[in-house]
């Protein structure tokens, strides 16, 4: 692996040998968010909406004339752009992410306003979107976390030309990483050469000035009437420490333990496979850069509304009132690493999880320290996790027909 | 016991493919990386169902991670997911596969316990639960039965389920593909135990099963000896062969309509194609997907949404499925209800556009296919799935390497007479869904 770090810029190229398809991931640190919701990711969609070189209609038949896969993508914590090719066509591959990120006009976005508010209502033809939306807004609010569809109908129409221009401008200024995986047999040729070409991204003047959410100040109940609703979903969830804290590993260990390892976390065996409630029921945990959520779902028929809330809280008093088994911790361990070695098969895979590790602030090894410090959680970190964010304030969404909501 | 070698695209080594006596086949694939897969093809979904056990396939499915006489229910899951492994299964009409993705250093234990599950389930009464009337009272004790319940809800729920499920019903007359994959409630709640039992009997036999390993192993007849041993079959019979009368063309084009809580229109377009042995014809329908909704310069979204100041259309897309008794093709948008009329004369329009097609189209087509094809061989999950759906769809493994000549061969002559033969609005179901009160 080579890495170049330049105040702005840092470059990663790694060699995977053999694989007929290479991907490059670029993100651009969000340092200095906007007020408005929908700003991001209206610049995300611009960016693949045409620049001075070609019109948008020219950017993709050149992609799909040469089998390019380009993508734009809006996080909480940064834009990402990918593009994963066949391995000849690497110079067109790097050169279109060039013009795109140097040369975008932005000269679309009244079209992308329209198109974008009328997506918005499709998403929330889902129960379950709606529901997250609102999940969101309510245990992020007054951050820029709480951007949401919903905040985005109500501020789209004051989003203009110049601010997304501005918006842009602060992403080329703040922090950014390029890493290339594929099959680079001179590692160090490719780095100089990405080095060379996307030198004007160097510069580096908007440092962060966002607070991290340290707890939620009351908990709040959201219920939200959806009368032809077959099943109920339902969203319970706290604030955690963010990402690159002590707790982390911690949290994603207990975590994988109580919901997201699969079939047999405690929640889906106690839940479902022993109550019957649900076809779908987990645990998730996003870390971001200011603040965590570890939350817990359930989609279940509407008059088990009460008996799941139950269930979330007696699978979380278990864990705070009785060590979970030795047995029990080595295998969520496992389950952990063998989930991360899963997921980083492919090189579009690892380049984003490279990019996103740097733009986060972890170092290049992170990967191999982040197998220590999984391995170090003990049984005492599970319960006194569970002690310290799940019993505080939470923020409780239901969405349901209205006969239910009172649970 | 047969060995034949299969040369399969972007493969480092050829496929190994191994007929055993009994009629079970064994697939090994090489591909380097930490993590390796071990998955099982059964050739049984709710084409083998009728309107008394419809939904049998996909709740045998569910109850086979039930327990075994070897591991207690639950064990499977905990055992293998304590390793890291990802583990599920899936039911669909012409089959049900289970599969297990794991570090390869835990292969060993994936093939036993994955093999045991497949040849010894309980399937018993206590996991199934009670049998109850779905439109009552709940049950006291709810297991699986139920759990199948609340994920029929749940697809009850999906706007893109509905319209996907009312046009598949439109499409056919008679077929069991008419039917739903998942079955009813009536049926998973009341069937009983030996019904299911019976099924599994059935169907579940080692000719009518195929088993796949993938990953980086260094000696790959010790892989092969292990699924040997640990499938240890209860029976060398044979599964019943099915012939249903094919439905290759609607005889007539349907219209169907609902309505939803929903706030935009979702509408589908069916049309009945070729079984998935024609490998060219496949390929060709493959192609009209990409040129005709398949990305930002396909036909559909290019005329309609990319060169539109005020598009009416939120997504437009196409798909096509392979089956074995015919496959299905069909174009699916959602929209602004307002324009519902429009919508479908629009796409009418285009398809009898589709008698005319570039050479540049065709080679934007070409190129789309091949890259999709690289990127089902990137990882030992994806590369598992290609070769079962090869084995247990097509029925011959050897399409993996006919697949790019074939390709490489299709002329527009040809596609063009392949889009008025089967894109026709004379042969099409259209189902919609609209928000209540815009019909």
């Amino acid at each position: 692996m080579k890495h170049i770090k330049n105040e702005g810029l840092e470059i990663v190229v790694k060699n995977n040998p053999k694989t007929p398809r290479s991907a490059i991931c670029c993100v651009f640190s969000i340092d200095t968010p906007t007020e408005l919701s929908g700003v991001s990711n209206l610049t995300s969609r611009l960016l693949l909406r045409g620049t001075n070189k070609r019109t948008a209609e020219e950017l993709s038949l050149e992609l799909q004339d040469n089998g390019i896969e380009l993508s734009t993508e809006s996080k909480r914590d940064y834009l990402k752009i990918d593009t994963v090719f066949l391995n000849q066509d690497f110079d067109l591959a790097v050169e279109i992410l060039e013009d795109i990120i140097k040369n975008s006009t932005f000269k679309e976005l009244d079209k992308e306003i329209f198109k974008l508010k009328a997506e918005i209502p499709a998403v929330l033809d889902s129960s379950t979107s709606k529901l997250s939306d609102s999940f969101t807004r309510t245990i992020f609010k007054n951050h820029h976390y709480e951007n949401s569809v919903t905040k985005t109908l109500e501020d789209i129409d004051k989003i203009d030309s110049k601010i997304v221009n501005e918006f842009w401008g602060t992403m080329l200024n703040s922090k950014k990483v390029i890493v290339a995986v594929g099959d680079f047999e001179d590692e160090e040729k490719i780095s100089n050469e990405l080095n060379k070409k996307f030198a004007f991204l160097n510069k580096y003047t908007e440092k962060t000035k966002i607070e991290d959410i340290k707890n939620l100040k009351e908990s709040k109940v959201v219920k939200i009437e959806k009368n032809s609703a077959n099943q109920a979903h339902v969203i319970q969830g706290w604030i955690t420490d963010s990402i690159n804290t002590e707790d982390y590993p911690k949290i994603i260990v207990m975590n994988n333990l109580m919901g997201s390892s699969g079939l047999s976390s405690r929640l889906f065996y106690e839940l479902r496979d022993k109550q019957g409630l649900a076809y779908t029921v987990r645990s998730s945990y996003e870390a971001l850069r200011h603040a965590g959520v570890i939350s817990f779902y359930i989609g279940t028929t509407p008059n088990n509304i009460r008996k799941s809330l139950d269930g979330f809280r007696t699978e979380i008093e278990k864990l705070q009132n009785n060590l979970p088994t030795e047995e029990e911790l080595q295998g969520a361990k496992e389950n952990v690493l063998g989930r991360l070695a899963y997921f980083s098969q492919t090189n579009e895979q690892q380049a984003h999880s490279i990019c996103r590790d740097i733009i986060l602030g972890r170092p290049l090894d992170f990967k191999e320290r982040y197998t220590e410090m999984i391995n170090s959680v003990t049984r005492e970190d599970l319960s006194e996790m569970a002690k310290k964010y799940l019993s505080g304030n939470d923020v409780i969404a239901v969405i349901a027909p209205s006969d239910y909501l009172e649970f | 016991m047969i060995k034949e070698k299969i040369d399969y695209p972007y493969l480092e080594k050829p496929i190994s493919l191994y007929t055993l006596d009994n009629g079970h086949k064994i697939a090994i694939a090489y591909k380097k990386g930490e993590m390796a897969n071990i998955s099982t093809w059964v050739k049984t979904g709710s084409i083998n169902e009728d309107e008394t056990n419809n939904g049998v396939s996909h709740f045998l499915e569910h109850l086979m991670f039930k327990g075994t006489k070897q591991f207690k229910p639950g064990e499977f899951d905990k055992i293998l997911e304590r390793k890291g492994g990802i583990i599920n299964a899936a039911t669909w009409k012409d089959y049900t596969f289970y599969y297990v993705t794991i570090e390869k250093k835990h292969i060993d234990l994936a093939i036993k316990m994955h093999a045991d599950m497949m040849v010894d389930p309980t399937l018993s009464e206590e996991e199934i639960g009670p049998a109850f009337d779905p439109e009552g009272e709940a049950p006291e004790e709810k297991r699986e039965r139920y759990v199948v319940i609340e994920e029929i809800k749940m697809g009850e729920d999906n706007d893109w389920r509905k319209v996907y499920e009312i046009t598949n019903d439109a499409m056919y007359e008679n077929h069991p593909y008419k039917r739903k994959v998942i079955g009813t409630k009536q049926i998973i709640a009341t069937i009983p135990q030996k019904d299911i039992m019976s099924y599994y009997k059935t169907f579940y036999t080692p000719d009518n099963i195929s088993t796949i390993v993938v990953g980086e192993f260094d000696n790959e007849e010790e892989i092969l000896n292990k699924v040997i041993e640990n499938f240890k079959f209860k029976t060398d019979k044979k599964a019943p062969i099915k012939k249903n009368e094919l439905e290759i063309k609607m005889k007539k084009p349907k219209y169907v309509e609902k309505t939803s809580e929903t706030n935009t229109g979702y509408i589908m377009f069916g049309f009945l194609t070729d079984t998935s042995k024609n490998l060219k014809e496949s390929i060709a329908l493959n192609l009209l997907v990409s040129i005709l909704g398949g990305s930002r310069t396909s036909r559909l979204n290019s005329k309609y949404i990319e060169q539109v100041d005020e598009p009416h259309y939120n997504s437009i897309d196409t798909c096509y499925y392979q089956f074995r008794e015919g496959n299905n093709f069909f174009i699916e948008a959602n929209f602004d209800p307002k324009y519902k009329e429009t919508v479908i004369e629009e796409i009418k329009a285009e398809l009898k556009n589709l008698n005319e097609i570039t050479e540049e189209e065709l080679k934007r087509a070409k190129k789309r296919v091949l890259v999709e094809f690289v990127e089902s061989a990137e990882t030992v999950s994806d590369i598992a799935d290609s070769i079962g759906h090869y084995l247990t769809v097509c029925e011959d493994l050897s399409y993996a390497k006919k697949y790019e000549t074939t390709l490489e061969n299709i002329t527009k002559k040809y596609l063009e007479e392949i889009a008025q033969e089967y894109l026709n609005e004379n042969n099409c179901a259209i189902g919609v869904v609209m928000p209540k009160g815009e019909n």
